[in-house]
């Protein structure tokens, strides 16, 4: 990527997590990683999203709810799951109570993997993210 | 209060409707090494809110920490866990109160009325167990959906557990 | 702004699961004032317990740190003392120290990381950033003790999987040093601000009676008065060595109100005393092994044929975490029950919140620690008015500002 020609507007969505991949989440837009320098910004409704960022195993009742705030996003879009419950389950995989991965309900454009990642691969699946948007958008 | 006198203290007042009491002593620390006291007792579902009552009463405002509950194929064992004593350093002992119910009709009284923080527990254990906990202030379920099946109570390990909505894991299988 | 009568869903999460989360918050408002509570917590349930009948205990550590992210050695530590205690297995005095060192980090992590939230709550975004900053001294220290800074996966049955050498325990030297020096500046900040004082007094009040009668714990209770900390009541692993006196509002600030401010007074006192406790650990650290077994192979063949059960508490950060465990002579236990923290004190809320203001939920669905409270949606009953996220919080930060317009 040679210049940011966008800024990423996310909106975070925990579908049952831990809690790890939400802090070290939160914490690249705290002064040390400092999302915000790339103009990324956590909105707080997805009507103003260019991007889901998505924690957790997707659990029965979050099901839902992850595709309606999938719908309420405005194209172009990308979902990013951050962790690895999105895209596996991770440790929670076979209970009663998952309906995940993310990707069996909506399309998932960039996967973090860890438990939790880090806020340095948090960011840089930011980036991969704004170039898939700017894929998207082409 | 000491976890001996607690312990005898309660059977007295209990009479024969506490069975299997005893006192577990273990040993934790590093290079100090005090005994940590554990105690145990069984009760018949009916006398339990007399139990907690007495419990209450011999070492007031007993701490309620959750109901443990386990299939045992013909009956459902739930274990009251309390503890007894906080607030004074090395005083504290655990008193957990073991209640057999019968599969057919797994009953147990509430004990909102004397210790009202136990709704979370008891709301569990009904939906967990399929356990019917006679007069409870609040019937809904908690941690399990509205969209959750019926019937299906996921620490059972009978029929009635939650196996069939379990995913690849078990199935060994992908997802699917 | 509300009418009479209208009813609000409001979301606080993600919060502390075990206590699964998001969290929904049912309120009832009349006027600008909360008459009724009731919450919905179905999102994060995670079948945890059930998973375990599938698992051996090596196995189930990992899942037990996943119960929550930010205090996960809480519940590594608790299942371990369970099943040692079923299993008859004497844990090490040196591993007993380590246990604590790390215990007492992943807590000043945690205090800093909710006052962050609460600061962020009241509309004091600068003070998130602040301790959020101050937090990544702790979780720098904890990756260079453990490899990661979040899940740390030290605690094994037996024992801890690492040992600390010279050098990390000059590291964590330098760790406690480091948050020694800053308190005064946290505590100027987060007590002595008048504005966030008036925010917080006499706010969000949980009566001493009522932390009892509804079992609350941790520094929700403590702030009301109730003197319940495990590692003073039923002290364990380096807590015996140690006489820990519990924060108390009244040794702290000379009163207890059961308010908001007690609750940050706490914690903001907690940070110090984990600060001195890993001070007193590092200075008085055994020599020694760190398991009681080396090969995880070992360990689950010895604890196949154990028949019993075990509990285990530990004071995390939010309050007492407590695990039972049944072991019946096979591979996966058969029974397996943890308690969170969060658990015990959800009941608090419904007193603390009746009879507050709208502008006041966020603060005070915070103060019990929640694990993590980040607003979600409020949507009024009939499905008309939707609060978005930050729309209730700005209702907050503008009651800041007013405060601060109006000469606090």
């Amino acid at each position: 990527m040679k210049h940011l020609r966008r800024s990423l507007w996310a909106f975070h969505l925990n579908t049952g997590s831990c809690n790890g991949c939400d802090i070290e989440a939160i914490a690249a837009v705290t002064p040390r990683y400092d999302a915000e320098r790339f103009g990324v910004r956590i909105v707080p409704t997805p009507r103003h999203a260019d991007v889901l960022l998505l924690t957790g195993p997707v659990t029965r009742d979050m099901e839902q709810r992850m595709k309606l705030v999938y719908e309420q996003m405005p194209d172009p879009k990308v979902v990013m799951v951050i962790g690895n419950c999105g895209a596996t389950g991770g440790v929670f995989r076979g209970s009663y109570n998952l309906a995940g991965p993310a990707d069996r309900h909506i399309p998932v454009a960039v996967y973090v993997p860890g438990c939790p990642p880090r806020p340095e691969a948090i960011l840089d699946g930011v980036m991969k993210a704004i170039e898939k948007l700017e894929e998207a958008k082409a | 209060m000491k976890p001996q006198a607690l312990a005898s203290s309660l059977k007295k007042s209990l009479g024969n409707k506490a069975t299997a009491v005893r006192v577990e002593r273990l040993v934790d620390g590093a290079k100090t090494s005090n005994p940590v006291f554990r105690i145990w007792l069984s009760v018949k579902p009916a006398a339990l809110p007399e139990a907690v009552g007495q419990l209450a009463r011999i070492s007031p405002d007993p701490h309620f920490s959750v109901i443990s509950g386990c299939d045992l194929g013909k009956a459902i064992e739930l274990i009251y866990h309390f503890t007894a004593g906080y607030g004074t350093r090395l005083g504290e002992s655990s008193v957990s109160m073991r209640v057999a119910l019968p599969k057919r009709s797994p009953e147990v009284p509430t004990i909102t009325g004397i210790i009202p923080g136990a709704l979370i527990s008891e709301r569990e254990v009904q939906e967990m167990l399929g356990v019917k906990v006679i007069g409870i202030p609040d019937q809904r379920r908690l941690f399990l959906g509205k969209d959750f099946p019926k019937g299906v109570y996921p620490w059972r390990k009978d029929a009635s557990g939650p196996g069939s909505l379990a995913g690849s894991q078990r199935k060994g299988g992908p997802d699917g | 702004m509300a009418s009479e009568g209208v009813s609000y869903e409001f979301s606080v999460g993600p919060v502390h699961p075990a206590l699964k989360e998001p969290l929904r918050l049912d309120l009832t408002l009349e006027g600008e004032k909360v008459t009724a509570v009731d919450f919905e917590l179905s999102q994060v349930h995670r079948g945890i317990e059930w998973l375990a009948t599938g698992r051996n205990p090596v196995q189930i550590l990992y899942l037990a740190e996943r119960v929550c992210g930010i205090c996960s050695i809480c519940h590594m530590l608790a299942f371990s003392r369970a099943v040692e205690a079923a299993a008859g297995i004497e844990v090490p005095p040196r591993a007993q120290y380590i246990r604590t060192v790390v215990a007492e980090l992943e807590r000043i992590h945690s205090h800093l990381l909710w006052a962050g939230v609460a600061a962020h709550e009241l509309g004091f975004d600068s003070v998130m950033h602040y301790t959020w900053r101050a937090r990544e001294n702790v979780l720098d220290t904890v990756e260079y003790l453990t490899g990661n800074r979040i899940s740390k996966a030290m605690v094994t049955i037996g024992g801890v999987r690492r040992d600390f050498g010279d050098k990390q325990l000059a590291r964590i030297g330098e760790c406690i040093g480091f948050y020694r020096k800053c308190f005064g500046k946290l505590e100027g900040i987060l007590l002595r601000d008048r504005i966030i004082r008036s925010r917080t007094r006499d706010v969000g009040v949980l009566t001493r009676k009522d932390a009892l009668a509804l079992c609350a714990v941790g520094p929700t209770a403590r702030a009301s008065g109730v003197m319940k900390d495990v590692r003073h009541d039923e002290p364990y692993a380096a807590y015996q060595d140690l006489d820990i006196k519990p924060v108390m509002p009244e040794d702290v600030l000379g009163e207890t109100r059961g308010d908001v401010y007690d609750r940050i007074a706490v914690r903001v006192h907690e940070i110090r005393q984990s600060a001195d406790i890993i001070g007193a650990c590092v200075k008085g650290m055994p020599p020694g092994k760190i398991r009681h077994e080396d090969k995880s192979a070992k360990i689950l063949a010895s604890l196949l044929p154990v028949k019993g059960e075990g509990i285990g508490r530990h004071e995390a950060p939010r309050g007492e975490v407590f695990h039972y465990i049944r072991m019946a002579g096979q591979e996966a236990p058969s029974s397996w029950k943890i308690k969170a923290p969060t658990y015990s004190n959800l009941l608090s809320w419904v007193p603390m919140l009746k009879g507050a203001q709208v502008a006041d939920i966020p603060i005070i669905a915070a103060s019990i620690d929640p694990c993590m409270s980040c607003t979600n949606r409020a949507v009024a009953a009939g499905g008309k008015d939707v609060l978005g996220n930050d729309a209730l919080r700005r209702l907050s930060v503008e009651k800041t500002r007013e405060l601060r317009r109006s000469g606090g």
